[in-house]
């Protein structure tokens, strides 16, 4: 199992569209996939639950990665959340 | 050579080329309260025009550009104009127009027809009409007959059905259930258009209307049984000839490489004989209940048309959240604390 904490940096925050490209990507690998912010863990593969964190710009989110593709999907995840999602 | 001429435009599109005039006018004969004066060339006149005209300008001399090929519609103001000219006039002015080669003549307001007309109509062949219909309310019903006649035409393999009032056409791989789906949709109340191969025409640029083949009926093949008559089997209530076409629906094995829509935020549309319509691609695997996505599909559209859509009211509400959520988590934890239901 890895994890790694990353701070939420695009200015909207994790809204609809981030989250869907966020659950896309986890989906991607057989590992299982999860975010916590402010004490709430939810499964990566979930739309409504990665909605639900509501995570604004200046989070912190942790991601918890465990299975056979592991360090494949941290570093996809990391590059999407390091992109800002293609926003501002 | 028959009443109807086609064409294929490729990609499967059919397309009227052209209409005999008989054919049009045993069409339209009661709609229009037809009054048939002169039949000659009846039977080797067709025309491919779904425009129709009032040749006003060629009566009073200038037939540069006169759309002779159309249909001619001869109302009020071309008989008062003939009836104010002098015998000599009025010859000269038929004789020029009729040097073109017209389809078919139609009098509207039951005007009487000049001799000279019925005449010149005889000697050229062109067929001759009365309809006591004026000539707004003429071209208004047959332009209408006339769009449909004319209009791109193909056929897709699906089925249609009438689902809470959408026309949803269900695609898909051969073998995927669309039948079985399409008959889940009745059980439940909804109404077959067509199964199998649907007939789906352009109307107008925004409308595409499907229904079925004339011989397939309301039959149904379902695997492992055979053939079904939906009609006969839940009655009449059960079934429509026709639906305006309004959402795709394709059915797909869950592939867990493809990916899916999760939002609704962006609507995939698909083109169909150059009409833009929402095409939904929904995987479906054992257990999974697609009559209900079906309906659900419907409710939601109709939602969309009504002016409410819930993904993007979902969106709005999750970015105010994300906006204001200090102040707002603060306020909610100390509501909480003191909730003990």
């Amino acid at each position: 199992m890895i994890e790694r904490e990353i701070i939420v940096s695009n200015k909207a925050g994790i809204h609809a569209r981030p989250a869907a490209l966020l659950v896309k990507t986890a989906s991607k690998f057989d590992s299982d996939v999860f975010f916590s912010c402010d004490g709430t863990e939810v499964n990566a593969k979930s739309i409504m639950s990665v909605m639900m964190l509501a995570a604004a710009m200046g989070s912190a989110v942790k991601i918890k990665i465990e299975g056979s593709d592991e360090e494949e999907a941290m570093n996809a995840l990391i590059a999407l959340f390091e992109s800002k999602f293609n926003e501002e | 050579m028959d009443d109807v001429i086609y064409k294929s435009d490729g990609d499967n599109i059919r397309l009227v080329e052209k209409m005999r005039v008989r054919k049009f006018f045993e069409d339209l004969r009661d709609k229009m309260h037809f009054e048939l004066i002169v039949d000659a060339g009846f039977d080797q006149r067709y025309f491919n025009q779904r425009d129709l005209h009032r040749p006003g300008l060629a009566l009073a001399g200038f037939v540069e550009l006169f759309t002779h090929e159309k249909i001619q519609i001869l109302g009020n103001t071309e008989n008062y104009y003939l009836l104010s000219l002098s015998e000599e006039d009025r010859k000269k002015s038929l004789d020029k127009v009729f040097q073109f080669p017209m389809p078919c003549i139609i009098i509207t307001n039951s005007n009487k027809v000049l001799p000279e007309m019925k005449t010149l109509c005889q000697k050229h062949n062109v067929p001759l009409l009365v309809t006591n219909f004026s000539s707004t309310d003429a071209i208004h019903l047959i332009s209408a007959y006339l769009d449909e006649v004319f209009a791109p035409e193909i056929s897709m393999h699906g089925s249609m059905v009438d689902v809470y009032g959408i026309g949803m056409l269900l695609t898909g791989k051969s073998g995927i259930g669309k039948s079985e789906i399409a008959l889940d949709l009745v059980e439940r109340g909804h109404r077959l258009v067509a199964d199998d191969t649907v007939k789906i025409s352009r109307l107008s640029e925004t409308i595409l209307m499907a229904r079925g083949h004339d011989t397939l009926k309301h039959f149904i093949e379902i695997r492992g049984v055979g053939i079904l008559d939906v009609r006969e089997m839940f009655g009449i209530r059960a079934v429509r000839l026709q639906k305006r076409l309004e959402v795709q629906v394709d059915l797909q094995l869950w592939d867990g490489k493809e990916e899916y829509e999760r939002l609704g935020l962006d609507e995939e549309m698909v083109d169909i004989l150059d009409v833009r319509i929402p095409s939904i691609k929904l995987p479906i695997y054992p257990g999974k209940n697609i009559t209900v996505i079906a309906e659900a599909i419907a409710l939601n559209l109709l939602l969309k048309i009504y002016g409410y859509d819930a993904a993007k009211e979902f969106s709005a509400k999750l970015m105010q959240e994300i906006q204001n959520k200090d102040t707002k988590s603060k306020k909610s934890n100390i509501y909480l604390e003191r909730d003990f239901e």
